[in-house]
């Protein structure tokens, strides 16, 4: 997320568009303080939720339809004038100027220029600027020119209109335009507002265009960089931030770096020439790959070899290893073997049938959890014959974080060090050291090989500190924020640093092997203090005060400990505050400079996240999104499927797409599954008619395992439970608790009937949509005396479907049936 | 929303024998006081019912605690206006009374002393049939806590019932010849006048209140049970044939059994 | 006496996320029970002998199609004029230093008169100890300088402690602000010690009246009987009494041959 949740509270207008009481209630402090100073509150959700129950204005929106709110919103904001237009000017890329062979969505029936309907992918060749004769961009200040983004931006949301949205999202009319109204009134320089979101948004075959298109309208309001604005990411497990930071993902390495593809990026050369850009600040990539792979590889990775690069494992293709991939590949005998560390796919993971019987074709299966999980039981699955699974399991106990020392990283990008509290019981150990006696005990086996790809085993050390059984996580984080591997000098010849001296900032990071790192933006976080001694901020306390309200003391914030992205845009052109009420950085002209006879610097109530001597009038000194090459926010982003976002109805929707002929994402994935484990109901499907969406409780956790296990958590909830509202019921004549069959082409499950008035039916001009929820954390395994603690597994329902650029599942909006009883 | 103390059967019983003991006992020293001679079975048989009935309430109380074995930090704090703190010291000395009192009632020799013990146990008498309604009547509780009659309704219907209890045991002892009958029955006669019009105040006074006993579930019994057969049958029973004994026996028994329906209504009603 | 502690429940910063509720039963090792089915996400329906923090989730349909969620973290209301207090022959609640209301479950003995007593339908019988239970205000936490555990878990502040003073005049100024925003029921419950039950020392801020939320609107303290429903028993007596006397005083009766 760009921003900061302490930042929350100075926002004029909040809109969650997540269930943040519910999933991040901790963070929802300060909503509520935001609200105590008198911020409005908006909740656009399916269902009115206790999120809903603290807003001043509750927006139902029909599951997937989230393209078209914001476009809605967008278009609106046109409309009206109601955008920071001086902001939009300057510091995005409205006034830029595109290739006049693009044509959006408007102009081609939903599709972009270059879509290639046999491979179902875009040709993007004209998905461009145009360039002026030095090869930079074309613009029109005034955004008069049709070719502008702007232009082209409007012409693209014209069709999203207050009427279009009643039609397709089912949000009435009045409520829209009050949304609207809100949302868009607190907009200019002394206004600012803030959107977050979660799973409502990223579940959905058009996940990431729907994040792009609340991006847009932040932009299009002059909401990003600046105190009460930004974009709120709220992020799930407890360090799913790190993870995505450290990459436990398929197609990135550490510090986003891109996971070499196999044909694409054959050797380092491609890799860096591929995915470095001309300008912004990635044009220092090739330092932090160097670095990454010199902390891998250690002395073994020198310049004659690409310092390892061909050791790194490379993706057959772009979807390749992502996680509803693995499942496929697992169902069709291609994996064979699985480790399963902390995460319980038999429950979780969409198309959880499959999964499972994936899962029971597996020659081994290896489970590290701190429970036995519905995973390390899945040969007892229901309806399984337990002797007809040949697959060996393995459980192993881990240590949960209270056993262990080591670091979390939270939506807020803060980096935060915990202690072990207590030595874990028994065999018990925590991951780390499961890992690094793994990859010992694997490079004793390979030690004599000769073999060239089995180099990068064997070079690379495992070991942290003393006892190579018990890794020194605090040596681990160093290893991470990155380190000199040879004495480093300036040009006068002065030491900077000696062998092994934890850096200081990335902006030292070399691409000659001088220094190591595993994960640049991190770089930071574990300095040398004066003693000589590792200073680890990740675990200081200084909580934040009137002097420092966003508590620059408590914990790491990366990259650079700074609180809020592209900060440059709080300030003016000229780099003045937009406005008292909202400063955050300026440029202070007497400051004394970089150098003794410089004078100017940026400064304020946060580290800035720009050159801290580059003077607004500087070239580039007013332009405040430095990741990215062009330096400004788009409006215009290329992605997979558009550089635009245009509202697609979900993979099954009850309805045909009002707007395009177009009916569902024409470049989502969909996998073809054998044994029919993945059929897809036709659009408005008769045989189930009803939206359903699935999503979290306070009471549990994800799967459950760490919530239904528990008795005091497990009790708050009487069992497993689907919402419907009173209309639907009284079609089907359900009273509230009846138990109701629930159904869709992969599986069915029952559960319990809470009726309530928390659901309504969409009224999609004058066609009645129903839709119902239910929460996923049930699975077969429970507590003794506490029979709701086990329940049907909700991801039999779901599908194996994604969006196209990241694959993530659409979880939160496909077809049901539902039936009363159990049939 | 309102919780209820749980007070099941053997409070039911309790109050049903408390009111039996008290009614006794006091009926047993009025009639040594005020009656004759000839009175003295009534006295006697009186003060001999109210000693193990007495004792039973005991039992009942403790038996009905959390922690039975606790029953004497009933006794660790006096509060004077708490009808369950009274009410433990109160059995208690009540207790002791009893069993002063069925001693003496042996002894002619003693009889200045007993009629003396007898007035002040009297007292306590009254208390055990009566606190236990008002223990009803300062709860939170729907119907009980509005009832500001309840204690005067468990006070009349100990009476009536302590002195049919003493008119039975009369007759079952061949005692029912002299004129102690006759008087027990004309008192237990007047205690039924009584107990109907503190009856009729009682739910004139509740009006609505009142329902958990006058309609639903629990009416048949409360009009059958309690208004019909425990007192207007009787009461018309002892005044048409008064001078049967069998009558008088088949009435005495009826104000019994309305005795018990009265509590088990007022306390089932509301807290199942 | 030391100065009068409070916890005061702000119930529309209310988030229902329930962290208090199980908190406070971590916190006193309450243990698991058996849900029930209430048709809303509350579990329980009602205070039990392991429930001492309620989260209450009241909906509210409203016109247009709107609708209120009311949430409501309830407590025992700790009483200045304690029913269960008033009741207990045993001197098992007594009133701490702090003003709080606290049973001692080594001298309850299980008479549940407390239970019958409260305006609430707070206190709660347990059969397996054969005692009477209840929210402590975490006796144990504030003697030893600690808030109570479910203020300290509660994210949104929704559930405060202090000085009742202190936060009276907090809350006061906060029900004043959510009325300026057009909360026009807002409105507090017990924080006026001249009004009910001489003040609740856990008190609260409402969205809505009082019964919407199942409160009593003018909760009693039912001890307040006990002189007249007394004399009544008196006068009953004296009557069953004079009865009796009459009865007994008749003479002549045994000169009557008896019919048998
Ligand atoms: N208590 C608790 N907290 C958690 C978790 C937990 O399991 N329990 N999980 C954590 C994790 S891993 C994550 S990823 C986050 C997830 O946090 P959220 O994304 O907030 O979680 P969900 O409950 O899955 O979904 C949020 C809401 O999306 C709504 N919704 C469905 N479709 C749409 C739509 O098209 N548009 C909009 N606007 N809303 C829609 C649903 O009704 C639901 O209320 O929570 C984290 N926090
Ligand atoms: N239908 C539907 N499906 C969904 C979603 C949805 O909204 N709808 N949400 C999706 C999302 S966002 C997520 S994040 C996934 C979550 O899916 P999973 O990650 O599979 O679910 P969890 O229950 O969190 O599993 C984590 C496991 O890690 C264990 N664990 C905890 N700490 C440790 C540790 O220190 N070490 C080890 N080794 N194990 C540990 C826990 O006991 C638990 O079993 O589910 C996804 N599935
Ligand atoms: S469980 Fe942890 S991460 Fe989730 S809301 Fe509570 S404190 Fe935050
Ligand atoms: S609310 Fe009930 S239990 Fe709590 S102090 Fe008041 S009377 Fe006692
Ligand atoms: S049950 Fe215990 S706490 Fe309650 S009144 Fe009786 S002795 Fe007192
Ligand atoms: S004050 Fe303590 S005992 Fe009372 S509800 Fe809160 S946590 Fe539970
Ligand atoms: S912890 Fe606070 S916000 Fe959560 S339910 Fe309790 S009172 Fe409400
Ligand atoms: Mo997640």
């Amino acid at each position: 997320m760009t921003t900061n949740l302490i930042d929350l509270q100075y926002a004029d207008v909040i809109m969650a568009t997540s269930n943040m009481a519910e999933n991040h209630p901790v963070g929802f402090q300060w909503v509520m303080k935001a609200k105590e100073r008198g911020a409005k509150f908006i909740h656009v959700d399916p269902r009115f939720t206790r999120t809903s129950a603290a807003a001043d204005l509750h927006v139902p929106i029909r599951s997937g339809t989230n393209i078209a709110f914001f476009g809605g919103l967008i278009n609106y904001a046109i409309q009206r004038n109601l955008y920071f237009r001086e902001y939009v000017v300057a510091y995005t890329n409205a006034s830029f100027l595109i290739d006049p062979e693009f044509k959006t969505a408007t102009d081609l029936g939903g599709l972009f220029t270059g879509f290639d309907p046999g491979k179902k992918t875009y040709d993007r060749s004209s998905w461009k600027y145009q360039l002026d004769g030095e090869g930079n961009p074309r613009r029109d200040p005034t955004l008069k020119d049709p070719s502008t983004v702007f232009q082209l931006m409007r012409r693209h949301y014209s069709r999203y209109t207050v009427e279009m949205v009643e039609k397709i999202c089912g949000i009435p009319k009045a409520i829209f335009e009050e949304c609207a109204k809100l949302f868009c009134g607190n907009s200019g320089p002394e206004k600012t507002g803030t959107i977050t979101y979660a799973l409502n948004l990223t579940q959905h075959t058009t996940g990431v265009e729907n994040i792009r298109a609340l991006c847009m309208l932040q932009l299009l309001l002059g909401n990003v960089g600046r105190p009460g604005g930004g974009v709120t990411a709220l992020r799930g497990h407890a360090n799913v931030q790190g993870a995505t930071d450290l990459e436990l993902l398929y197609h990135e390495l550490p510090g986003y770096l891109p996971m070499p593809l196999r044909d694409a990026h054959p050797d380092l050369k491609t890799w860096l020439d591929r995915e470095t850009p001309k300008g912004g600040f990635w044009v220092n990539r090739p330092k932090f790959m160097v670095s990454l792979l010199k902390a891998w590889y250690g002395a073994a990775a020198t310049k004659d070899n690409d310092w390892g690069y061909d050791w790194l494992p490379k993706r057959a293709s772009a979807d390749a290893y992502s996680h509803q991939h693995i499942f496929v590949d697992m169902y069709n005998g291609i994996i064979k073997g699985f480790l399963a560390l902390g995460q319980n796919p038999a429950v979780g993971g969409p198309n959880a049938k499959l999964a499972r019987a994936a899962m029971q074709k597996l020659d081994w299966l290896v489970v590290k959890d701190i429970f036995v999980t519905e995973t390390a039981e899945v040969w007892k699955a229901p309806g399984v014959d337990p002797k007809s699974v040949k697959t060996e399991v393995f459980f192993l106990p881990a240590a949960p974080a209270a056993e262990k020392d080591g670091s979390l990283t939270n939506t807020m990008r803060l980096i935060q060090w915990h202690e072990k509290a207590v030595t874990p019981p028994g065999e018990v150990t925590s991951d780390a050291e499961f890992v690094t006696s793994l990859a010992s005990r694997l490079q004793k086996l390979y030690a004599g090989s000769k073999k060239p790809r089995d180099r990068g085993l064997l070079s690379a050390s495992f070991t942290y500190g003393d006892n190579p059984k018990e890794p020194d996580m605090l040596l681990v984080l160093k290893e991470i924020n990155g380190y000199a591997t040879q004495e480093i000098t300036d040009k006068d010849g002065k030491v900077v640093y000696k062998p092994g001296q934890a850096l200081n900032t990335f902006a030292h990071m070399t691409d000659d092997g001088k220094t190591a790192g595993g994960c640049w933006i991190y770089t930071g976080v574990t300095v040398e203090g004066p003693d000589g001694k590792l200073v680890n901020k990740a675990a200081s306390r200084k909580p934040a005060d009137d002097k420092d309200y966003l508590g620059h003391g408590w914990g790491f914030a990366w990259p650079a400990n700074r609180r809020i992205l592209y900060n440059r845009a709080s300030a003016d052109l000229s780099g003045k505050p937009w406005s008292e009420k909202k400063k955050l950085i300026w440029w202070d002209p007497a400051a004394p400079g970089n150098e003794p006879d410089k004078k100017g610097k940026w400064v304020g109530l946060d580290v800035p996240d720009f050159n801290p001597f580059l003077a607004p009038d500087a070239k580039n000194g007013d332009k405040p999104f430095i990741m990215r090459t062009d330096l400004v926010g788009a409006f215009f982003g290329p992605l997979n499927d558009g550089p635009f976002p245009e509202h697609y109805e979900p993979m099954e929707s009850p309805v045909r797409n009002l707007l395009s002929r177009q009916q569902s994402n024409p470049v989502a994935k969909v996998w073809k599954v054998p044994d029919q484990r993945n059929e897809l109901a036709e659009v408005g499907s008769t045989k189930y008619p009803y939206v359903i969406t699935t999503y979290r409780l306070t009471e549990h956790h994800l799967s459950g395992v760490m919530s239904r296990y528990l008795p005091m958590l497990a009790e708050l909830h009487h069992s497993h439970f689907a919402e419907i509202s009173h209309e639907l019921a009284k079609e089907l004549g359900i009273d509230n608790g009846d138990r109701v069959t629930v159904s869709t082409p992969r599986g069915k499950i029952f559960v319990k009937a809470m009726v309530t008035h928390r659901l309504k039916p969409f009224d999609l001009g004058g066609r009645k949509v129903h839709q119902i929820g239910i929460p996923w954390h049930w699975g077969y395994k429970g507590i003794e005396g506490l029979p709701g603690s086990r329940g049907d597994i909700t991801n039999d329902l779901s599908a194996t479907v994604g969006d196209p650029n990241v694959y993530i599942q659409e979880t939160k909006a496909f077809l049901c049936n539902v039936q009363k009883g159990e049939v | 929303m309102l919780k209820t103390p749980g007070w099941e059967w053997m409070i039911v019983v309790y109050f049903f024998v408390g009111g039996i003991a008290g009614g006794a006992y006091f009926t047993a020293a009025l009639a040594d006081t005020f009656g004759t001679r000839r009175d003295g079975t009534v006295t006697r048989v009186g003060y001999l019912l109210a000693l193990p009935l007495v004792a039973l309430c005991g039992i009942l109380l403790i038996a009905d605690l959390g922690v039975p074995t606790r029953f004497m930090n009933m006794l660790r704090v006096f509060k004077f206006w708490n009808p369950m703190s009274i009410g433990a010291w109160g059995v208690g000395i009540f207790g002791l009374f009893s069993v002063v009192s069925a001693g003496l009632s042996f002894s002619e020799r003693l009889a200045t002393l007993r009629r003396g013990v007898g007035l002040v146990g009297m007292i306590f008498g009254f208390f055990l049939a009566s606190y236990t309604g008002v223990l009803l009547s300062t709860t939170a509780q729907p119907f009980w806590g509005e009832a500001r009659l309840m204690g005067a309704l468990f006070l009349a219907s100990g009476a009536s019932t302590g002195m049919a209890a003493v008119s039975l045991v009369l007759l079952l002892i061949g005692g029912a010849t002299g004129e102690g009958w006759r008087k027990i029955r004309w008192a237990d006669r007047s205690s039924m006048v009584i107990e109907l019009v503190v009856l009729g105040v009682f739910l004139a006074a509740l009006g609505a209140a009142a329902r958990p006993i006058t309609t639903g579930h629990f009416a048949p019994l409360f009009w059958g049970g309690l208004v019909g057969a425990g007192l207007l049958v009787p009461l018309g029973l002892d005044i048409v044939a008064h001078r049967v004994k069998v009558v008088g026996a088949l009435s005495a028994v009826l104000v019994l059994v309305g005795g018990f329906v009265l509590r088990y209504v007022v306390l089932m009603s509301i807290q199942s | 006496m030391a100065r009068t502690l409070a916890m005061f429940t702000d119930t529309s910063l209310c988030i229902g996320c329930r962290a208090c509720q199980v908190a406070c039963k971590q916190w006193n090792e309450l243990g698991q029970e058996v849900p029930e089915w209430t048709g809303t996400y509350q579990n329980h329906a009602h205070f039990t002998d392991k429930t001492f923090r309620l989260v209450r989730f009241i909906e509210e349909p409203k016109p247009q199609g709107q609708m209120a969620w009311l949430l409501m973290s309830d407590v025992c209301k700790h009483c200045a004029d304690a029913g269960c207090l008033n009741a207990c022959p045993t001197g098992a609640i007594e009133r701490t230093a702090f003003g709080t209301v606290n049973i001692n479950q080594d001298v309850c003995n299980g008479c549940r008169y407390c239970v019958s007593a409260c305006p609430f339908g707070v206190v709660t019988f347990n059969h397996d100890t054969g005692t009477a239970h209840k929210c402590s205000f975490c006796n144990d936490r504030i003697h030893n300088g600690l808030g109570p555990a479910c203020a300290k878990a509660c994210p949104t502040e929704s559930i405060q402690f202090g000085f009742r003073d202190d936060l009276v005049a907090k809350a006061t100024k906060r029900v004043a602000a959510l009325q300026a925003m057009g909360f026009k029921e807002a409105q507090l419950y017990g924080a006026d010690s001249q009004g009910f039950l001489g003040g609740l020392n856990a008190f609260f801020l409402l969205l809505a009246k009082p019964a919407t939320y199942n409160l009593p609107d003018n909760p009693q303290v039912p001890q307040r009987n006990v002189v007249r429903d007394s004399v009544f028993s008196l006068g009953s007596a004296l009557l069953v009494g004079l009865g009796a006397i009459f009865a007994f005083r008749r003479r002549g009766e045994g000169k009557e041959s008896d019919h048998a």
